[in-house]
């Protein structure tokens, strides 16, 4: 009795440690409900009956939601095809009628005024203008316009102030565009309204500096961050900042690293502008922006520095950049927002999301679709460029082979310009037919006298077209030429199929430069105070001759519909300036050299006697008055955007001591 | 949460008392202690039905037994939605602050069915769809469950239909969410709002600060850059299989399938199929389908009757005119079926507008305008069509899909504007997979010619040949636009000579020694190196001149982006083996340099370090061999551009001595360098050489000019 006693107190003591045991593990999971080990709870519940829900929306919910008839416009907000009225602009295109100012022009009004009517927009009738530009009044007048005469509640107008306006406007803004700086978000209407960079009063009209950037990473041990504070200061914050969390404890030391105001922009990654927050690092702090930037791969950090030089250059760095870009080329494409990403609702600024692809929204509805908005206007060399009118297609441009993995087209078509008395060049059409890419001939005729009437016979087509007897004719668009890449040659120019077919081959690596045989360079005149430019043979070159050169047919687009009609003028009138231009062009759209390949010796001394001066033919060295095209060129392209070269790209085994049979390009050796 | 229930579920915990004299007593207490026991075991493992959340998500559990909260009538309702939020005024980024990795956190609420005071349901529990949402968010990177961690709010209350839902009480429903705090980061989801006879283009249930993702915004009630618009799903894409249709034209030109169009619409489309015939196709309601086929799978034109949606993809471009509501499903059916939308809805905020590119994958035409939509479309070249009907279906597939494609592009499309410097690039969002594998974007980009007087840092990798490498050190000083010396000492065993034995020269002279003998130390990123020119140059080069390696500078610099060498070499196809060659002939192309002495961007150290493809850092180091072919592969790989080999020469050890070309030797190390190739090229699943036929020479070089003019005369040797 007793041990069974004992036994079934032990019994009993052991089950109620084991029931006090049971008892106190819930309680404990429920004292920690969060620890992980506590099974690891798996979020929102796999439902039993999950297969039994119903859909949100009934069977025919989706199908049928009640026809309802179009909205009439409601007032205050517009967009495209609500509030513009695209039927102006399908004649001409994108004209624009710019409101004569009424009193004094101030500085920067005139300069707008300046880039606008120098443009190929301009027109001088309201009545056939696609879009009426009225400039805000300027600070300086203070004068308060009145309602314009064309105004129709504001159908079609852009109004455009780089400054706030120092006056109420008298008159409601109704359906015009407003581009301005720093619009507020509450009155801003994306893909409308255009916000425009704040112009500093010194901002140059053309041209413009190039970005400060030289090279593309940035130097070992510079500064991570600097933060602009009040009166055009910098505070530098080292690559050890992380250190000091931008805490009060820090605000102390900030007195050695401060720059003077005025001084230019910090030796820093990145720069910070703050918005009117106060509490902005505080701000920064809390989402560990810094962290962020700190653990920044390298190669975004690169492609930033790069993008801000891009942009900057293509967009920002004048007048009539800004201008252009509000315009956009033959087409209203307006940018949706020049705030870069959030800038506006996050105080990080463009530096730090100048990548964002989507900066620059174009809207592109008076000439229907265009394929790769965002392609064009991120990418070198930007959209005021790369004129979307010349292909929907961005694999027809030059430029962005690489990012749409395509190649240029293989062939070429040679471009002969004509037009001096005497017979066909017959040993040129053979030369350059002979060549396996060869596609076409096309020769332009620009005489009085009318062409011959019996051309060689060659195994590609020969077209004759009709030239218009102007040195600028030979870079327009023909619709005849039906391949990427053109050869430009003269009626005297000298060149062999094996010449021909190792350019064409360079050319394809290169499509957006122009590949050349002859070369000029050019050089700063310290005695005359200008630039000059040599026919000469020296250890560099800038230009390439259009005499006998490749280069991708958007040229011709560019040359004849971009460039201002004054440098187009220019050229016509003193007809070496042509090259001059084209390799201007050329060079200030890629930024770099052209390229030069072999050219034999003995082209030079089989050559005719030169020609009448004047006419088209052989270039040799400038004449004085020449001189001063170059010259000319740069004011009108508002810098000197020709960069040299200290290459010339040869056959891999050009004049190696090898068996010659080994050799592709063997007759290019030629003594 | 719900502790205080389980308390008193709980029973009276028993203390057995040891003192007693009545067997009966030890029997009862014996079987008081069983009975507690068996309770104890049956409450820890019975499904727990009122228990806390967290031991919800471990069972299986029925919607029909969510908690009731019942909503008093006079329960306070929010503000109507703030027409001026953005995220800088009504958003609480500080909320984030926790979030590590620029990941924005994603609380749920449990689910509850909310009742009003006479104990009606304020709306159906969940939708299928809703719970389908939250599941992907619950499963996604984004949730957590602690609620004090959370950055962002998403209320189980299910919103997408508003017609389903009672707005009043739905609201009040809202507003007691525990953190509710004037909506403040909490993200709503509504596909169908408004209803007859208006139709809103917003949900109209008062939602004061929250965010909206909604289907159907218009430009008046769209928050820019605060609201997110989201695609009305189509629940067909989960019942039917539709497989790719490639690009290229189809049978009809234009096609119209909406049922309920207004009859002014309908008069246009009628238009404009009786002006161009067989191009045009518009359908209809279906009026005698048999029992049992289900409407929404059926579209009609006449007699003719049209299984939807197959027919889409007999259409080239299909259109997508505003109904009631702005948002369409069949927006969704028409980009799965590789059709192009042609919107026809005036001020719609297309779905994801924010990120996603519409204009290459649709075509907006205004309202006013649809009488001519015919020649619009057709004033669009039949290449850009082709790319366009890719794009579409490849926006559905990535973003339209299913509920969790939508519920994670929201979430991300948040996030991005929370941490801008972390976000997506338009490229990935919009750049279709085949695009994103065909194209590259150059590191590089920016054509830039850096300055001469940045100079080159030399790094010459060496094991313990210190004559030849001191001999090196002598030559390569001699190069004026040298600019720094780094020699990376590989060899663990011996220490470098001692500092007075180097030779003296004019510019910085650094050793750096190696943990272990690796051919991968020599493209290291070290911080030693200043410029952004690096010449890596192998502790035998004697041979190249000093205007040479001045010429191969001048070369990089118009060429940063490229690796700028001396000897070439070619891979070629053997056909009979179908594998890649290794070519070190006398050819007329090149599509590699050597890296024994060959100029490029230090960034390419980076790359090579971090960011080599799979694992062939390791093996490159595994083998001692092809570091240079690797080098090559990589550059080609990431800038699409070939090399630029310099000058005429060939080799650059001695000449005299054939040891690397003898025979024997050379049939191996021509094998084992073929082999690098084809493993290189497995890995990086594509052959990024680009061969060239064109090398560089200075521009007067061999010309018949006076050799002292020349800028560089001593170039030339093999």
């Amino acid at each position: 009795m007793q041990s069974w006693r004992r036994k079934s107190l032990w019994l009993a003591l052991l089950a109620s440690w084991l029931l006090v045991l049971l008892g106190l593990f819930p309680l404990l999971r429920l004292s920690v409900p969060t620890s992980p080990w506590a099974g690891a709870p798996q979020g929102w519940p796999r439902w039993l009956d999950a297969e039994l829900l119903q859909s949100f929306a009934k069977p025919g919910e989706l199908l049928e939601d009640g026809p309802r008839p179009p909205q009439a416009l409601r007032g205050g907000s517009c967009n495209w095809g609500a509030c513009f009225d695209t039927s102006k602009c399908r004649g001409g295109g994108l004209k624009v009628f710019v409101y004569p100012a009424a009193g004094p022009v101030s500085e920067t009004r005139r300069r707008i005024l300046a880039s606008v009517e120098g443009s190929r927009y301009h027109t001088l009738s309201a009545a056939e203008a696609c879009l009426l530009l009225l400039l805000s009044p300027d600070t300086s007048t203070g004068e308060c316009d009145p309602v314009p005469p064309q105004w129709d509640g504001g159908r079609n107008h852009l109004v455009l102030s780089l400054h706030p306006a120092p006056c109420p406007r008298t008159f409601q803004l109704g359906q015009a565009m407003v581009a301005e700086a720093s619009p507020t978000v509450d009155t801003f209407r994306p893909g409308f309204d255009v916000a425009l960079p704040l112009l500093p009063e010194a901002h140059p009209l053309r041209g413009g500096a190039p970005g400060q950037l030289r090279q593309h990473s940035p130097r070992p041990g510079v500064a991570l961050l600097a933060l602009a504070e009040d009166g055009g200061r910098w505070h530098v914050a080292g690559t050890d900042f992380s250190a000091c969390p931008w805490d009060g404890r820090c605000e102390q030391d900030r007195g050695p690293k401060q720059t003077h105001p005025g001084a230019t922009l910090p030796n820093a990654t990145f720069c910070l502008i703050p918005g009117r927050g106060p509490d902005v690092l505080h701000f920064l702090q809390a989402l560990q922006v810094l962290t962020a930037l700190q653990e920044m791969p390298l190669t975004r950090v690169l492609a930033l520095r790069q993008q801000t030089q891009f942009l900057w250059d293509a967009y920002f760095s004048s007048v009539e950049k800004v201008i252009h870009t509000t315009l956009e080329v033959r087409g209203i494409h307006l940018m949706g927002a020049l705030v870069f990403g959030s800038a506006s609702s996050l105080p990080l600024s463009m530096p730090l999301s100048s990548d964002t692809s989507s900066a620059l929204i174009i809207q592109d509805r008076i000439f229907g679709p265009s394929a790769h908005p965002s392609l064009l206007w991120n990418s070198p060399p930007g959209a005021i460029l790369a004129l979307p009118t010349f292909s929907p297609s961005p694999s027809d441009f030059p430029f962005y082979h690489l990012q749409q993995g395509s190649r240029p087209l293989g062939r070429f078509s040679a471009l002969i310009w004509g037009g001096a008395p005497g017979q066909p060049p017959l040993k040129l059409i053979q030369a350059v037919a002979g060549s396996q890419h060869c596609a076409q001939i096309l020769v332009l005729w620009s005489s009085e006298k009318p062409p011959p009437t019996r051309w060689p016979k060659t195994a590609v087509p020969l077209t004759v077209i009709d030239g218009h007897r102007k040195v600028s004719d030979r870079f327009f668009p023909y619709s005849a030429i039906s391949t990427d890449a053109i050869l430009s040659l003269d009626a005297h120019s000298s060149l062999s199929t094996s010449e021909v077919d190792f350019a064409f081959v360079v050319w394809q690596s290169f499509p957006e430069r122009m590949v050349g045989f002859l070369t000029w360079s050019h050089f700063w005149d310290e005695a005359r105070g200008g630039w000059g430019y040599t026919a000469k043979r020296t250890n560099e070159f800038s230009m390439v001759l259009t005499s006998a050169a490749f280069y991708h047919r958007y040229y011709h687009t560019l040359f004849t519909h971009a460039l201002p009609k004054a440098l187009r003028t220019l050229a016509d009138e003193a007809p070496t300036c042509v090259d001059v231009l084209m390799n201007f062009l050329v060079a200030s759209v890629t930024k770099l050299p052209p390229i030069k390949v072999p050219y034999g010796m003995w082209h030079q001394e089989a050559r005719p006697p030169p020609l009448e001066p004047g006419g088209p033919g052989l270039r040799q060295e400038p004449q004085p008055a020449a001189q001063n095209c170059i010259n000319q060129m740069a004011a009108g392209f508002g810098h000197m955007p020709l960069v040299s070269s200290r290459l010339r790209l040869d056959p891999v085994l050009f004049k190696d001591p090898v068996s010659v049979l080994r050799k592709k390009y063997r007759s290019l050796e030629k003594p | 949460m719900c502790a205080s229930v389980k308390y008193n579920i709980r029973g009276p915990a028993l203390i057995p008392r040891m003192k007693t004299k009545h067997r009966i007593y030890y029997i009862t207490l014996f079987s008081i202690v069983l009975l507690g026991l068996i309770a104890t075991g049956m409450f820890q493992f019975w499904p727990h039905s009122i228990e806390s959340s967290s031991d919800w998500s471990v069972q299986k559990r029925s919607i029909r037994d969510v908690p009731v909260v019942r909503l008093p009538a006079d329960s306070p309702v929010p503000e109507r939605g703030d027409l001026s939020c953005r995220m800088h005024t009504c958003f609480d980024v500080y909320r984030c602050g926790f979030n590590p990795k620029n990941k924005i956190k994603v609380y749920i609420y449990s689910l509850k069915k909310y009742v009003d005071d006479a104990g009606v349901p304020v709306s159906s529990t969940i939708s299928q769809e809703y719970n389908e949402l939250l599941t992907a968010v619950a499963d996604s990177d984004y949730y957590t469950e602690d609620i004090a961690r959370a950055c962002l709010f998403i209320p189980s209350i299910d919103l997408l239909n508003q017609n389903a839902l009672r707005v009043k009480e739905t609201a009040q429903a809202l507003a007691q969410l525990s953190r509710w705090d004037r909506g403040t980061n909490h993200l709503l989801f509504n596909m169908l709002p408004g209803g007859p006879p208006d139709y809103n283009t917003a949900l109209d249930v008062p939602r004061d600060r929250a965010l909206l993702a909604g289907g159907g915004f218009s430009t008046w009630t769209y928050r820019q850059g605060y609201d997110v618009s989201i695609p009305v799903y189509s629940p067909l894409s989960a019942e039917v299989d539709l497989p790719e249709k490639g690009p290229g034209p189809r049978r009809y030109f234009l096609l119209s399938s909406q049922m309920a169009l207004h009859p002014e619409y309908r008069e246009e489309l009628a238009a404009l199929q009786a002006r161009h015939g067989e191009a045009v196709l518009v359908l209809d309601k279906c009026t005698n389908l048999s029992e049992g086929i289900p409407a929404a799978r059926k579209r009609c034109h006449k007699h003719q009757v049209f299984d939807y949606p197959q027919v889409l993809q007999e259409a080239t471009f299909c259109v997508v005119p505003r109904g009631a509501r702005l948002g369409q499903a069949v927006l969704s059916d028409v980009l799965w079926a590789g059709c192009i939308p042609v919107i026809i809805a005036d001020s719609y905020i297309l779905p994801f507008s924010e990120v996603l590119d519409w204009k290459r994958a649709s075509v907006a035409v205004p309202e006013e305008k649809m009488s001519d939509v015919y020649s619009i479309l057709q004033s669009i070249p039949q290449r850009q069509i082709e790319e366009m009907q890719r794009q579409a279906r490849w926006f559905w597939e990535a973003y339209f899909q299913s509920i969790k494609a939508i519920a994670l592009a929201t979430l991300q499309i948040i996030n991005d504007r929370i941490y801008p410097y972390a976000a997506i690039s338009y490229e990935d969002w919009n750049d279709p997979p085949s695009v994103k594998w065909g194209s590259v974007s150059n590191p590089l980009f920016l054509p830039l010619i850096p300055p001469q007087s940045q100079g080159f840092t030399a790094i010459v990798l060496t094991y313990d040949r210190v004559e030849s490498l001191f001999r090196v050190i002598t030559e390569v000083s001699k190069v004026p636009s040298l600019s720094k010396l780094l020699v990376v000492w590989n060899n663990q065993n011996k220490n470098p000579p001692d500092d007075s034995l180097w030779p003296k020269i004019r510019v910085p002279l650094k050793v750096v020694r190696t943990a272990e003998n690796k051919l991968s130390n020599r493209f290291f990123p070290y911080d030693e190196i200043e410029t952004e020119a690096v010449l890596a140059i192998d502790d035998d080069i004697i041979m190249l001149t000093s205007d040479e390696l001045q010429f191969g500078y001048e070369v990089w610099r118009e060429f940063p982006d490229r690796l700028v060498g001396y000897p070439g070499r070619l891979h070629l196809w053997d056909h009979e083996m179908s594998k890649w060659k290794y070519e070190s002939e006398w050819t007329n192309e090149v599509s590699m340099v050597l890296t024994g002495a060959a100029f490029y961007h230090k960034y390419f150290n980076y790359l090579y370090t971090y960011k080599m493809p799979g694992d062939i850092k390791n093996w490159v180091d595994a083998h001692m061999n092809c570091e240079d072919i690797a080098m090559n592969f990589l550059v080609a790989n990431v800038t699409g551009k070939a090399v630029i080999k310099v000058t005429p020469r060939k080799k650059f050890k001695c000449p005299e001595c054939t040891a690397i070309d003898g025979l024997s030797l050379d049939q191996t190390h021509m094998v084992e360098r073929s082999e690098c190739i084809n493993k290189f090229a497995s890995v990086f699943g594509t052959m990024p050489l680009k061969v060239v036929e064109h090398r560089a020479d200075p521009v007067l070089y061999k010309d018949d000019f006076p050799e002292k003019l020349k800028s560089f005369p001593n170039i030339g040797s093999l």
